[in-house]
């Protein structure tokens, strides 16, 4: 027991230890990732009916600039394909709500018709605002099945703005931001139908 | 109870209110105190007599956290998601082994290591398991962390009353 094989034991297992320690993390990340990927597509494609899609669409991702539409920015969308053919596109929006930024992630059919909406991110008060990232969430499914022109535009608000939709009770803001972001997202894809199906419709 | 085991018992506390919502991720947190421990008792064996008390505690350290990170990226290869419930109290187990060996904890006998081992995952598995089939039946504060406080609070308290011996006047 002296000194120098102590300091000798001490580096020995620094130096075993970054080893054993670089090797198993090396061995391990492709798998790790791969479970990453999985958990990211249930956690993303559930608003997606199962049989819409045959591709991995979190891996189609479409080639969009950051665009500001209208209250909200579009950061980037997905493609998502059946055979060969598009079957829908997954816009990812963010929108100001009432306390922070809220992440969307926006579901669109081949007709420019809503599939579903889900929260992904969102920071609005607990209780009243939060509740968009319940999930299942009954009051995002009001908007399912509507398009840019239908309703028309004047409708296209919440009730209390004279249009046709409920809100999230105690949560205006929040109801009226998610809202605009649906209408902006479904807008820009009318707007740029052709480019982000274009060159996948005739295959 | 004396200071060490006072420190001992305390780091066994965050694992078992936090890794017991379920008995899975319960199973795995004492699964990997188990193989993490042992790995981490053959390995230091040999050592320990060779190096000055100094070197000591470096040494327990760099021994200690690499098994526990390389158990932690393991347990991530084979489920990420049970990664996602328990790898912060997956990460206290490095901790875990330093504490066990300043407290003399590997020098004990082979069957005193044992029982604390299988008490403690004993203990885990029946805390989860009582705090699903609480939250199960309705009761969802069981599945909350201060749920499980209250939880261990009232089982110690009933085991007290039971063990303690009738008092004499």
């Amino acid at each position: 027991m002296n000194r120098v094989s102590s300091v000798v034991i001490v580096a020995l297992l620094a130096g075993l230890g970054v080893g054993a320690t670089y090797l198993v993390q090396q061995g391990s990340a492709s798998r790790i990732a791969e479970q990453q990927r999985e958990n990211d597509s249930r956690h993303f494609l559930d608003l997606l009916p199962a049989n819409s899609y045959d591709n991995h669409p979190l891996e189609h991702t479409l080639p969009l600039a950051v665009a500001t539409l209208g209250d909200s920015t579009l950061q980037g969308g997905f493609l998502a394909t059946r055979s060969g053919q598009p079957s829908a596109v997954l816009l990812r929006s963010q929108a100001v709500g009432y306390v922070g930024s809220i992440d969307l992630l926006i579901a669109i059919d081949v007709n420019g018709k809503l599939l579903g909406v889900k929260t992904l991110r969102q920071s609005e008060t607990p209780g009243l605002g939060a509740r968009i990232a319940d999930w299942p969430n009954a009051w995002l499914t009001i908007f399912v099945g509507k398009s840019m022109n239908d309703p028309d535009d004047k409708r296209w608000a919440l009730k209390k703005d004279q249009g046709q939709f409920d809100q999230v009770a105690g949560a205006t803001i929040t109801s009226r931001a998610v809202l605009n972001a649906i209408h902006d997202a479904l807008r820009y894809f009318d707007e740029h139908r052709q480019q982000l199906l274009g060159e996948n419709l005739h295959e | 109870m004396s200071k060490s085991s006072a420190l001992q018992n305390s780091l066994v506390l965050a694992p078992l209110i936090g890794a017991t919502q379920s008995w899975m991720t319960a199973l795995g947190v004492w699964l990997m105190v188990i193989v993490v421990a042992s790995a981490y008792g053959f390995a230091m064996a040999p050592l320990r007599p060779r190096l000055i008390p100094r070197a000591h505690l470096i040494a327990s350290l760099v021994l200690a956290v690499t098994l526990t990170s390389c158990a932690e990226t393991m347990a991530q290869a084979w489920s990420l998601q049970w990664h996602q419930h328990a790898g912060i109290y997956a990460g206290l187990i490095a901790l875990q082994c330093v504490v066990l060996d300043h407290t003399g904890f590997f020098q004990q006998a082979w069957r005193d290591r044992l029982f604390l081992g299988g008490l403690f995952g004993a203990l885990m598995l029946g805390l989860s398991v009582l705090r699903e089939m609480l939250d199960y039946s309705g009761l969802h504060l069981a599945a909350l962390v201060p749920g499980g406080f209250i939880l261990l609070g009232l089982l110690i308290a009933a085991w007290q009353a039971w063990s303690r011996p009738a008092p004499k006047h």
